[in-house]
Parts: C-alpha cells; sequence; structure tokens
C-alpha cells in the first residue's frame, strides 16, 4: 500500500517539469510554431532559478528569474521563426546548444566549478503548489485555447496563418505570444527541477524531458489536457525506476531509464497517422 | 537590418561573427582576446601533437557532419547523428575485441560494421518515417537517448571486456588500431576517409540520379513523387545512409583513437556537426573546411581552458549563435534572390 502511495506520488513529481514543457509545446505548436529548444529553454529556467535564488537569497525571485529566462529564448524563437523565417527546427536545436553551452560557461565563471553549482535556497516545501499549479495551468491553458477568441486565433495561425490575416489579425504577433508563453512554461518546468525538486543546478539535470515533451505533445493530440496526460505516463515510468531499482535483479537499470524513450518511440509509430498535427504547425508565414 | 546580416553572407562573415563572439567570451571571462586566441591558435595548431589533435576533432565532427548534410539536402532533419556514431563504435567496439582475422581485412571490416550499426540507427527513425509518417526530428532525438543507455547496459554487462574497470569493452590487439597518419599523433588516417566520402558525396549530389532525386524531394517533395520518385524508398534510404556515414565516424573513434569501446566517445560531435553541416552550407566540400575550423575550436578550447581560463563551453554556447545567425543569414540571402 505505502509502495502504492509511493508510487502515484512520486508520479505527480516526476511529471509536473514534463507537463509544463509540455503545455509550452502544446502552445507553440497550435500557433503554428514547432518549438525543439524546449530543451534548451528549461535549461535556461533551472539555471536562472538558481542564479538568482543564489544571488537575492530568494527561491521566489528565482522562480521567476526561470520564468523570465525561458521567456526570452522564447522570444528568441519567436523572433527567428516569425521575422527571419528561419527553420523553426535549425533555430530551435541552435537555442538547445546556447542554452546548454552557455550554462556550463555560467557554471565555471559564476562558481569556478564545472559540472553543478553550490546549493541555493530552494523553495522547499513549497513546490507542491507548483505541482498543483502544472495541472491547473493544463485545464485553464485547454479553456484558453478552445473557449476564449484568443485561444481560437491562435488555433487559427496553426491551421491557416492565412485566414488569420483575412480577418484583420496579426498572426505574427500571436504566434510570438504563442512561443514567448511556450518559452515561459519551459523554464517554469526547468526551475521547478532546480529550486522545487532539488537545491542547484546540475549539468544535464533536464535529461531530455524537453523532448519527451515534444513526444508528450503529439500522444495529447496537441491538446493541453491530452498532452498533460501523456506527460503522467512518462512521470510514471520515471517514478518506477525509483520505486522498481533493485526489487528486479534481471532487468539491468539502464534499460529502466530507456524505458520512456522507447515507449515514446513505439507510441510515435502507432499513433502518426491516427492523430493529425495543426496544419501549418512549423511553416513559416 | 537585412543589409547589416547580408554583409555576414559567406565563409568570411562567419569566420568574422566567431571572432567577435568569441573575443566577447574572453572578455567576460576577464581574458584579453588576444590572450585567448593566441592560447586557442596554440594549443589548436601550434605544434605537431596540437594539429594531430586539431585533424582527430576534425575526423570525428566530419563523418556526423556529411551524414547530416545528406539528410539536410533530402529535407530530413537528422538530429540522431549522436546515436548514431555511438552505435557504429558499439558494433565496431564489440566485434572487433571479440575476434582475430587478417588486419588488413578486419579493419575494414570493423568500419563496415561502423556503418551497419549507424545505418541501422538511422534506418529505424527512416523506417518510421516511411511506414508511419512520424517525425524523423522526434525519432532520432528519442533513439540518441536509446543509443546511450543501451551501450551503457551492454559494456556494463554482457560486453565489458574482462580487465576493463569502467564501462568498456576490452582493447583491440594493436594490429587492428587505424594505421597512424601522422607518425606520433593520434591521427589515424580515419581522416582521409571521411575525405574520401565527401568526395563521393559531392560526387553523388551533383553527378547522379539519386543526388538529383534527393535533392528534389528535400525541396519540393510533391513535384518529386509526381515525377515518379518512390519518396517511401528515398526516406528510409537517406536516413539509413546517413546514419551509416556517421556509423563509420563512431568505428574510426574506436579503431583510430580509444582502441576500445566506451560510452564517453562523443563530447556531443553530433550536435555540434549540425551548426559544421550548416556553416558548410550542405555543401560536402565546404563541410570538409567547416569541420577542421570546428576542430580548431574544439581543440584550441581545451587550451584556452587551461591557459587561459576562459571555459571551453564558451564555444558550444558560440555553436549556437552561429547555428541561429547562419539560419538567418539563408533567409536573407533567399529574399535577396526573389527581389
Amino acid at each position: 500500500m505505502t509502495l502504492a502511495i509511493t508510487l502515484v506520488v512520486l508520479t505527480l513529481i516526476k511529471a509536473t517539469p514534463i507537463v509544463y514543457a509540455a503545455l509550452g509545446g502544446v502552445i507553440s505548436e497550435r500557433s503554428g510554431v514547432i518549438n525543439i529548444g524546449l530543451e534548451g529553454m528549461m535549461v535556461a529556467g533551472a539555471f536562472f532559478a538558481v542564479i538568482v535564488s543564489y544571488a537575492t537569497g530568494s527561491p521566489v525571485l528565482g522562480l521567476v528569474a526561470g520564468i523570465a529566462a525561458g521567456a526570452a529564448f522564447g522570444y528568441v524563437l519567436a523572433l527567428a521563426a516569425t521575422r527571419f523565417k528561419v527553420d523553426q527546427i535549425v533555430a530551435g536545436m541552435g537555442i538547445n546548444l546556447i542554452c546548454t553551452g552557455g550554462a556550463a560557461y555560467g557554471l565555471v565563471l559564476l562558481f569556478n566549478q564545472p559540472g553543478a553549482s553550490v546549493q541555493v535556497r530552494a523553495l522547499g516545501s513549497n513546490y507542491w503548489a507548483l505541482v498543483v499549479l502544472a495541472f491547473a495551468l493544463a485545464g485553464a491553458l485547454h479553456v484558453v485555447l478552445y473557449r476564449t477568441p484568443w485561444g481560437l486565433r491562435v488555433r487559427a495561425c496553426g491551421e491557416n496563418p492565412f485566414a488569420v490575416t483575412s480577418a484583420g489579425l496579426n498572426p505574427l504577433l500571436l504566434r510570438t505570444y504563442a512561443v514567448v508563453l511556450s518559452g515561459a512554461l519551459a523554464g517554469l518546468g526547468g526551475a521547478f527541477l532546480s529550486i522545487g525538486e532539488l537545491n542547484l543546478y546540475s549539468e544535464g539535470m533536464t535529461a531530455g524531458r524537453g523532448f519527451i515533451a515534444l513526444a508528450a505533445v503529439i500522444f495529447g493530440r496537441w491538446t493541453p489536457l491530452g498532452a498533460s496526460g501523456a506527460a503522467l505516463v512518462f512521470g510514471l515510468f520515471e517514478a518506477l525506476q525509483f520505486v522498481l531499482e533493485g526489487r528486479i535483479a534481471w532487468l539491468p537499470p539502464s534499460a529502466m531509464s530507456a524505458l520512456p524513450y522507447v515507449a515514446a518511440l513505439i507510441a510515435l509509430a502507432g499513433i502518426t497517422g491516427k492523430v493529425r498535427p495543426p496544419k501549418a504547425d512549423g511553416v513559416p508565414y | 537590418m537585412k543589409r547589416t546580416l547580408s554583409t555576414l553572407s559567406g565563409p568570411l562573415g562567419a569566420i568574422l561573427l566567431i571572432v567577435v563572439l568569441m573575443s566577447l567570451a574572453m572578455v567576460v571571462a576577464g581574458t584579453s582576446p588576444i590572450d585567448g586566441f593566441s592560447a586557442l591558435f596554440l594549443g589548436a595548431l601550434g605544434g605537431r601533437n596540437e594539429l594531430g589533435e586539431t585533424l582527430v576533432a576534425t575526423t570525428s565532427l566530419l563523418f556526423p557532419a556529411l551524414g547530416i548534410t545528406l539528410a539536410f539536402r533530402a529535407g530530413l532533419f537528422n538530429i540522431g547523428a549522436e546515436g548514431q556514431l555511438l552505435m557504429g563504435g558499439l558494433f565496431a567496439g564489440a566485434v572487433g575485441a571479440a575476434i582475430a582475422l587478417p588486419p588488413a581485412i578486419e579493419i575494414t571490416l570493423l568500419l563496415l560494421l561502423g556503418a551497419v550499426g549507424g545505418g541501422i540507427w538511422g534506418g529505424i527513425a527512416g523506417w518510421m518515417k516511411a511506414r508511419f509518417g512520424a517525425s524523423e526530428i522526434i525519432a532520432t532525438l528519442m533513439l540518441n537517448f536509446v543509443a546511450a543507455f543501451l551501450a551503457l547496459d551492454l559494456v556494463s554487462g554482457p560486453l565489458k571486456g574482462p580487465l576493463a574497470s569502467g564501462a568498456e569493452t576490452a582493447w583491440l590487439a594493436p594490429q587492428y588500431w587505424l594505421p597512424t597518419l601522422l607518425p606520433h599523433t593520434r591521427l589515424s588516417i580515419g581522416l582521409v576517409v571521411a575525405l574520401a566520402i565527401a568526395v563521393v558525396l559531392q560526387f553523388v549530389f551533383t553527378r547522379t540520379v539519386f543526388g538529383y532525386d534527393l535533392r528534389a524531394v528535400g525541396e519540393a517533395p510533391e513535384a518529386a513523387r509526381r515525377s515518379g520518385v518512390d519518396l517511401r524508398r528515398l526516406t528510409w534510404l537517406s536516413l539509413a545512409l546517413s546514419g551509416a556515414i556517421a556509423g563509420v565516424g563512431g568505428a574510426v573513434i574506436v579503431t583510430g583513437e580509444l582502441h576500445r569501446f566506451n560510452t564517453q566517445l562523443s563530447p556531443g560531435y553530433g550536435f555540434t556537426a549540425i551548426a559544421v553541416a550548416l556553416v558548410g552550407d550542405l555543401n560536402p566540400l565546404w563541410v570538409c573546411v567547416a569541420a577542421f575550423g570546428f576542430g580548431i575550436l574544439e581543440a584550441g578550447g581545451l587550451a584556452m581552458q587551461a591557459s587561459a581560463q576562459v571555459p571551453k563551453d564558451a564555444i558550444h554556447l558560440i555553436e549556437g549563435l552561429i547555428i541561429l545567425v547562419l539560419a538567418a543569414r539563408r533567409y536573407v540571402a533567399a529574399g535577396t534572390e526573389v527581389a
């Protein structure tokens, strides 16, 4: 029984950063921009949250900084995708390199040590609020996307931006808002990892969650609730690793770590063709 | 804005940009650019050993960059070169430590096995794309992680060398090491193999039907399909070939440098190679030049860190910026063409 409770609790905690990033992925792709830079934006969020918490002693300010850092890189991607019509995948990969390389550079500059930052003040038990917030935001984003005029406009940008223009709106501006929001969400997810679950930044701590989130977006059929559900499944895989560790002797530990990625691949093959991405997803306007 | 950006076009602009960004990274780290660059260049080109290490890095980058070039030409985003490199190295390392054939035959076999390992890994993504329409971007990304965990499991368990202390295979016997190209350095004839592949690719792109189809599919898939190109076949084939080229790179690292397989085979070559392919404008011959440039950064970066106290990670930061700016430059160049 206690095992079951541990599993549920761990699943929620492990799913939370993926939920944030996946929501970021949904809003961005719904507007027609593929955000492959989610991983880098999570890194930026995790890194700056720690830096600001270290500098000010306030983890709440750190959290705000993490969100802002993610949003800033969201804006970079938005600029690249809208004003410069750069290929979105290339730009996103560039952002990933900038963030991971930049964080490693920053670690050495600021803390004079590679690999990890010093320990900083973290959110402590308050991080449960962020777990709840993740799922609340999933519901809220669902309402915004499907029940508000703004949501309709954003979705229209992802389906047919030309129609948005004929309706007298600016799809490039709407896409910019959506991608900045996407970055902010990813930054929040990253900050949850560094000053929520832990109290420091260490290299590789995002461990591909931004990429897993992209898969969650697909399995969730580009809807906030669906993507969050998929994120929960990925969270469960991660939680299982901790719970089962040492209990199944014949299973090598890294096979368990590979499980979410293998599951993502199988599901990707199984679900593609049965779901339809936004029509103008990834297409520059 | 447009004008400023278009002056950045061309390799000269790219170099200028790199110099400016590097100087900035050095100043921020509290080192004068003169000291920083002299440390970088001395570390990369200052002697036989340094040049050797630079060319080793060039070789390791060139294979995945050429693979990526092929896939990008077909309009396919292969972001999985890192995993393909690893699988190529794993195949070569596992078999190389286990069998004993005449050296020339075994070395050739190991390089081919590298191609098989990387080819399978690229091919899985290609098959998923061709068969199910699954995004090759997500598939290649996921396969990177699967490759890393699979390799770690195998070399921690069944493939672990009997005398190995860490997670690695047994060492290859010296007669199965790739012959050295530059005496008294770690540079192997792998560099020649990479350059040969570049020449072959250039020929394929410009002089063969397959190369033409590749470009047609990359630029206008619908038109290519209507003119009779088998899109599915071309999709899995180009991703498999792309992975195979990266995989040979993994085998070259194993047989030429490490002389065994371990999971630290690549410090992100597969990702840096994306920048290399883009800086080389997806032209195999320019990609070779770009790989040398990035080889200088990779090898010199370590020296720069040691003697000028500029963190070598600055180089990855700069690579990301280069990718962004070059991608923007492409748009500007295309825009001026239309106008």
